[in-house]
């Protein structure tokens, strides 16, 4: 079951991840652009 | 041996968890939802690609997100009963058919050039699939953590926010494979109307597969289930919490119910205010003397990015927080400090960019916080008999607000002249309007008591008992 509760956290952490990665480098630009 | 029925697989009945099921399993299966239908906030990115493929304005496109959300509402109030009747896995299942039956007759739409396909499919039918969507796994989120239900809220519907972040890169980049002539850094480039079509038809493939995961993994709990070491009793110690149940028919009879309308409402419409206008509103704020913006458009992107960012975090966060200071404490920040913010940020937000970054950011927070703490303030209120169709009633407000705030920020606006060459001075009508805005939810907000008992399902079924006896007689 916890093999399971990892699977399903990583499925949708890794677009999340993603998501917040590409957002944190376009916001840089405020500070940086 | 039992014969394959592919629709009764569907059924509640079919997904009450075993004993051992961890429910921790949950909360993905509702974030691999929502964060295919949070793809609704990143239709900016092929707006113009539309624009020009159609031959049409700004806002004959536009049309197309605003039926989405509109519909997202009514579907949302109209089968939030049948959602919580047939259990998350039926729910789940028919909005994944309508959001990606969507997509196909939106791609359909853009690749014979008929714009009405386009309404109908992302608009209308897509809509359906949104707010079926957004509202099947909410109540079972919550029975699922009777002991956090502002953690598990807040779990799936920043997913919703994550959606967003996720589809706006991520189309970017489909859309420059799709089209090689395409270059996003390039001002003035813009996709061909075929590549919108192949990335339709991509998100539907792609969130065809998240949403099946969502279904098939969701489980409701057996009844009697709680949570190791959780004791409901200490639900009944909380004076603003009840243990009662309210169906769906009789909350919309209350004022707490309206009153919870107006709240959401009040801060849905302040936050769209600033979401709306973010990017030209942060040059307009920051002018040198010769009236050029000292912000550029490449630092204006990234402040939209910021606000993004700290509406999904605040969705996460602040509804958390609601399971340890209250619900209506909460709100009371939400909209309390979220008006004290606004008004600094009306009155100040020119004296500099930090300030003026830092203040948006705190409002932003507090509109994502809105969203998802709603639904554990209507358990707290209506207990967790019917709390999916009251919450899908009550996201009528969301569309509401969805209309009034740009009218209002816009209405304002227009009076002053276009967005991209005006003052900070020109956004304070519409701002201060906000702030009234906020005052209004403020005091609905502190007039929000327990729901009276004659709601409650045991008082209606004993006075029904009695009419039924009374009439025998």
């Amino acid at each position: 079951m916890r093999a399971r509760v990892a699977a399903g956290w990583t499925l949708v952490g890794i677009p999340l991840a993603y998501g917040v990665v590409e957002t944190l480098v376009r916001a840089s630009k405020l500070f940086t652009g | 041996m039992r014969a394959f029925d592919p629709i009764r697989v569907l059924d509640r009945s079919r997904i009450v968890a075993p004993p051992g099921f961890n429910r921790w399993l949950v909360p993905p299966a509702a974030l691999a939802v929502h964060l295919c239908i949070g793809q609704v906030y990143a239709t900016s990115v092929y707006k113009t690609a539309l624009v020009e493929h159609f031959g049409v304005g700004q806002t004959q496109i536009g049309v197309v997100f605003s039926l989405a959300i509109v519909m997202l509402g009514l579907s949302a109030a109209v089968c939030g009963t049948w959602v919580d009747r047939n259990g998350p896995r039926k729910a789940m299942a028919a909005s994944a058919l309508a959001w990606i039956t969507g997509f196909c007759v939106g791609a359909l739409g853009i690749a014979t050039g008929q714009l009405w396909l386009l309404y109908l499919g992302y608009g209308v039918i897509g809509g359906i699939g949104l707010g079926i969507g957004y509202i099947s796994p909410v109540s079972t989120l919550i029975k699922w953590f009777p002991d956090r239900p502002g953690l598990a809220t807040g779990m799936a519907i920043m997913g919703f926010g994550g959606g967003a972040l996720i589809a706006s890169p991520l189309s970017t980049r489909l859309l420059s494979l799709y089209d090689p002539a395409y270059d996003s850094s390039v001002t003035g480039s813009v996709p061909a109307g075929s590549a919108v079509a192949l990335l339709f038809l991509t998100f539907a493939v792609v969130h065809a597969l998240l949403m099946t995961y969502g279904a098939a993994t969701i489980r409701v709990p057996a009844d009697g289930w709680k949570p190791e070491g959780f004791d409901p009793a200490t639900l009944k110690s909380k004076p603003m919490v009840t243990t009662a149940s309210v169906s769906a028919r009789n909350a919309i009879r209350t004022p707490q119910f309206w009153l919870l309308w107006v709240v959401l409402f009040c801060n849905v419409t302040a936050g769209i205010g600033i979401l709306e206008q973010a990017a030209p509103m942060i040059q307009d704020f920051f002018r040198d003397a010769s009236g050029v913006s000292t912000v550029s458009a490449a630092a204006a992107g990234g402040f939209v990015g910021l606000l993004s960012m700290a509406n999904m975090a605040g969705r996460f966060v602040w509804s958390s927080t609601s399971d340890v200071i209250g619900r209506r404490p909460i709100y009371l920040v939400y909209l309390g400090v979220g008006l004290v913010t606004y008004l600094l940020l009306a009155l100040f937000g020119q004296i500099g960019t930090a300030l003026f970054v830092l203040l948006a950011v705190v409002i932003l927070s507090f509109y994502g916080g809105g969203f998802a703490t709603i639904p554990a303030y209507l358990r707290d209120l209506f207990g967790t008999f019917q709390v999916g169709a009251i919450h899908g009633r009550l996201l009528t407000a969301w569309s509401a607000a969805g209309i009034a705030g740009p009218l209002i920020v816009n209405g304002f606006l227009d009076a002053q002249g276009e967005p991209g060459s005006l003052t900070s001075a020109a956004y304070r009508p519409a701002l201060l309007t906000m702030v009234a805005l906020l005052a209004v939810g403020l005091v609905a907000n502190l007039l929000v008591r327990p729901v009276a008992e004659k709601f409650h399902e045991s008082a209606v079924l004993r006075d029904q008992t009695a009419t039924n006896q009374g009439s025998r007689r």
